[in-house]
């Protein structure tokens, strides 16, 4: 009996492409106050005039109240880590991003083990998204205390905070 | 209809190519000026509809990271592709079906952030069209003008009149685009060709733009305002592809105004509707829209605008805002329309008002050469 496999007839196709191009997404003043924030090694949130959260990356607006939230707070470095995940050892020529393989590049050790994490930094109402350095998955627990990690010469970009690493109190 | 269902707010952006702000940044503006209009929280409402199109919007599930703006936090959504008339229906549904009773339909389509023709291109099929390659959204329409006036020798001139009433129409609008009080037919004969016989004046800009109105069932909408704007009757209709269809008819658009006179008990749309807002996408389908909507035999929409009958003062005003030639923000056209028809009946349409509205059309459509079309009947308190 021969496989149904063998038995298949490819169906015609025709080649298509996508290409609709690139857009120009209208950009907001968030992002901008955000950064120029982590110049100063300063972590900018925005707060909501009606609830009174404070929100970390700013947002402009305050789904809970429905209002804007045009003021601007200056959060703690110090935070508390909400949630983690440990990731797999990293191999070469298995992840990229933006393109970039961070193995190849020399971002990241072969085999190396990374915990990307959630946390709240003191004053702020909603997590961030990052990664703690100098620590391990052995380490790491929910309600662990942190630090923000910053370059040495911020320049204003959304990569001049690291991470976050332990604290010490 | 079982339970009656009124529009007791709406809002519209200021539409222009290219606003500077953000999408949520507009949205929510615009949402909330649809709150305040009704004079309601949005605590009050119960459901959230939105539409536009994840192409036009550049994301896909374009609607994830708009629902705080357009006010659906921990509230029942859901979102329409295509057209805002899409969403208004969907609203009316969701009361109808008696579980919900106050509703925020919302629209938009920031059409600047892209060329959007290039994606209309893709509307076409990719086994055969596509291959061509010649074909696209315009060249589309071109073939329909071509066709349509052909067969019913509707001269250029008629539908170049069309664009002369829609923007000068669009003079008097402080929201809308292209305004052009002093236009002359000769100046859109000789405007710029875009596919013969279609001209830049005879299609709309390309435009930014958001609106939003608020729905309530019958006893939400006596409670909310003293002018409610009633849904009296409601018809939409799909037709053929492009290749398949009889271009010089709007046949979807009979149909699915059939629907909507008969559930509003209309008989004689000429008499019994006193304006008319449609999502003319090229100056000729306006002549083309009048005729599926019972307003002139079968190629004879151009003796209602030769006649002057479509104008502001005319007996049959079509398009007193301007119309969609006028603004074009995609997916918020036809939920345009709708608004611009409820001003009509509440007397809020200032400059471009008609004068004793009781009962007002709107039309919106999407798809290449108007395949799709939805009509909405909407009435005051009489």
């Amino acid at each position: 009996m021969a496989y149904l496999k063998d038995q298949r007839r490819e169906t015609m196709m025709v080649e298509g492409s996508w290409n609709i191009g690139a857009y120009r997404y209208k950009g907001s003043t968030q992002l901008q106050e955000y950064v120029d924030g982590l110049k100063e090694k300063k972590l900018i949130g925005s707060l909501c005039p009606g609830c009174g959260k404070v929100i970390v990356q700013p947002r402009n607006i305050c789904g809970r109240c429905h209002r804007r939230m045009d003021k601007r707070m200056v959060v703690s470095h110090k935070g508390t880590i909400t949630c983690f995940v440990i990731s797999p050892p990293i191999e070469k020529g298995k992840y990229k991003i933006i393109g970039i393989d961070p193995v190849e590049a020399g971002i990241i050790q072969e085999g190396a083990i990374l915990v990307p994490v959630f946390v709240r930094f003191d004053g702020a109402d909603s997590n961030i998204n990052t990664i703690l350095l100098n620590s391990s998955p052995e380490q790491v627990h929910i309600g662990m205390r942190v630090k923000a990690v910053f370059v040495e010469n911020p320049e204003g970009k959304l990569s001049d905070l690291e991470g976050v690493e332990p604290l010490k109190e | 209809m079982q339970r009656r269902v009124a529009i007791v707010g709406y809002a519209q952006s200021e539409y222009q190519f290219d606003v500077p702000r953000t999408r949520e940044d507009q949205v929510f503006d615009v949402v909330k000026a649809a709150l305040r209009h009704a004079g309601i929280l949005r605590e009050e409402v119960d459901s959230v509809v939105t539409a536009s199109s994840d192409f036009l919007d550049g994301r896909t599930i374009s609607n994830v990271f708009l629902s705080m703006a357009v006010g659906a936090y921990q509230k029942d959504e859901s979102k329409v592709e295509e057209d805002g008339t899409g969403a208004l229906l969907y609203g009316l549904m969701r009361i109808l079906a008696g579980t919900h009773d106050v509703v925020t339909v919302e629209a938009h389509t920031l059409a600047s952030t892209i060329n959007p023709h290039q994606i209309l291109f893709y509307a076409l099929d990719p086994l055969f069209d596509r291959q061509v390659g010649l074909l696209n959204d315009i060249a589309a329409s071109a073939i329909q003008a071509r066709m349509y006036m052909k067969k019913y020798s509707v001269p250029e001139e008629a539908v170049a009149m069309v664009s002369v009433k829609n923007l000068a129409n669009a003079a008097l609008n402080p929201l809308t685009h292209r305004k052009m009080p002093d236009l002359t037919v000769e100046e859109v004969l000789n405007s710029k060709i875009y596919y013969e016989p279609i001209r830049e004046l005879m299609i709309p800009p390309i435009t930014d733009g958001v609106c939003a109105l608020i729905l309530a069932s019958e006893e939400k909408a006596r409670e909310i305002t003293d002018r409610p704007v009633w849904i009296e009757g409601v018809g939409t209709c799909q037709d053929h592809y492009l290749r398949e269809r009889n271009l010089t008819q709007l046949e979807s658009l009979q149909k699915a105004a059939a629907q909507a006179y008969e559930m509003a008990g209309i008989k004689d749309p000429y008499r019994e509707i006193d304006v008319f807002e449609v999502s003319e996408r090229f100056a000729h389908e306006e002549l083309m829209i009048s005729e599926a909507l019972g307003l002139a035999r079968e190629g004879r929409g151009q003796v209602l605008i030769e006649k002057g009958l479509t104008g502001l003062d005319g007996e049959i005003p079509i398009n007193p805002s301007g119309g969609a030639l006028s603004a074009d923000p995609i997916c918020a056209t036809g939920l345009t329309r709708v608004i611009e028809a409820a001003k009509q009946i509440r007397e809020e349409a200032e400059n471009h008002q008609i004068l004793g509205v009781t009962r007002a059309l709107a039309h919106g459509q999407f798809g290449i050469c108007a395949q799709k079309n939805t009509v909405f009947i909407l009435g005051g308190d009489r």
